[in-house]
C-alpha cells in the first residue's frame, strides 16, 4: 500500500483544514530519518473540520482503519460531530488525525508550539522540536524513546550552532 | 599512508566530534548511528522528507516482494 505524505498534506491544505504535522514525519522534519509509515496530524475537530478532512480524502476510498470491518468514512457522517480522532487508510496511505497531542495539549496549544516550514509545494506547520520531544516522552514506547535520544542530540547540536550552549 | 583514525573510519568506526555534547554522546552510546543524523542535518527539511519518501517507497516494495514470495 502506497504512502504519499506530500500528496496527503497538499490535499488537507487544499481542503482548508488547519493542522500541524506531528509524529514520525515531524521527527524526520527535525533531522532524524526514522522510517514511519503514516502521516500524523493534529487539527481542530467538530463536524465542520471532519468534513474538511473528508473532502480532502473522499476520492481516496477512506476507511476507519482501526475498525474491525474497515468502515468507510462516508458511512459514518452521523458521528462526525462526536469524533476526537480519525485513523484512516486511504489510497495515498495512512492518515491519523488527532485532536490533541500527549505531553503537549489540544490543537490550540499544539499550534502555538509549531513552526511554519516552507516547501516547494507549500507551507505547512510542524510541531517544534521541544514539544515534539515532550510528546515522544509522554507516549514513551521504545521507538518513541529512541526518537527522543536522537532529537535531544539534534537539539543540543542546534543550540551549539546558535550559541545557546 | 592511511592513518589509524582514517582506517578505523573506513572500518565503520564513528569518530565523535570534539564538540559533541552529553546528549550527542548519550545517543551514540545507546547505539544510534550519529553519522546518519549528521548527514540528515546537512539536508533541508524538504530534502529530508523527500529522502524519507524514497525510503518508504523502497521498504514497501520490499515488503510487497516478501509477501509475494511468501505466497508462492
Amino acid at each position: 500500500m502506497a504512502q504519499n505524505d506530500q500528496a496527503l498534506l497538499m490535499r488537507l491544505r487544499d481542503a482548508g483544514l488547519e493542522f500541524v504535522v506531528i509524529g514520525g514525519v515531524c521527527v524526520v522534519y527535525h533531522g532524524a530519518l526514522l522510517a514511519t509509515f503514516d502521516l500524523d496530524i493534529c487539527c481542530p475537530f467538530g463536524e465542520e473540520n471532519v468534513r474538511r478532512i473528508e473532502a480532502a480524502v473522499n476520492e481516496l476510498h477512506p476507511v476507519h482503519r482501526l475498525t474491525a470491518n474497515k468502515l468507510p468514512l462516508e458511512l459514518t457522517r452521523s458521528a462526525f460531530g462526536d469524533l476526537k480522532n480519525l485513523y484512516l487508510q486511504t489510497d495515498l496511505g495512512k492518515l491519523d488525525c488527532l485532536s490533541e497531542v500527549a505531553g503537549v495539549g489540544d490543537f490550540s496549544t499544539v499550534r502555538e508550539q509549531s513552526v511554519v516550514a516552507s516547501f516547494s509545494y507549500g507551507q505547512f506547520r510542524f510541531l517544534n522540536l521541544d514539544s515534539l520531544i515532550a510528546s515522544k516522552k509522554a507516549v514513551g514506547r521504545d521507538r518513541d524513546l529512541d526518537a527522543v535520544r536522537r532529537l535531544l542530540a539534534i537539539k543540543e547540536k542546534k543550540e551549539q550552532q546558535t550559541g545557546l550552549l | 599512508m592511511i592513518d589509524a583514525a582514517t582506517l578505523a573510519q573506513m572500518n565503520g568506526e564513528y569518530v565523535m566530534p570534539p564538540d559533541a555534547g552529553p546528549a550527542w554522546r548519550a545517543a551514540r552510546e545507546a547505539g544510534i548511528d550519529m553519522s546518519l543524523i549528521e548527514e540528515a542535518l546537512k539536508l533541508t527539511p524538504e530534502q529530508r522528507l523527500a529522502e524519507h519518501q524514497q525510503v518508504i517507497d523502497f521498504l514497501l516494495e520490499v515488503q510487497e516482494a516478501g509477501q509475494r514470495n511468501g505466497t508462492e
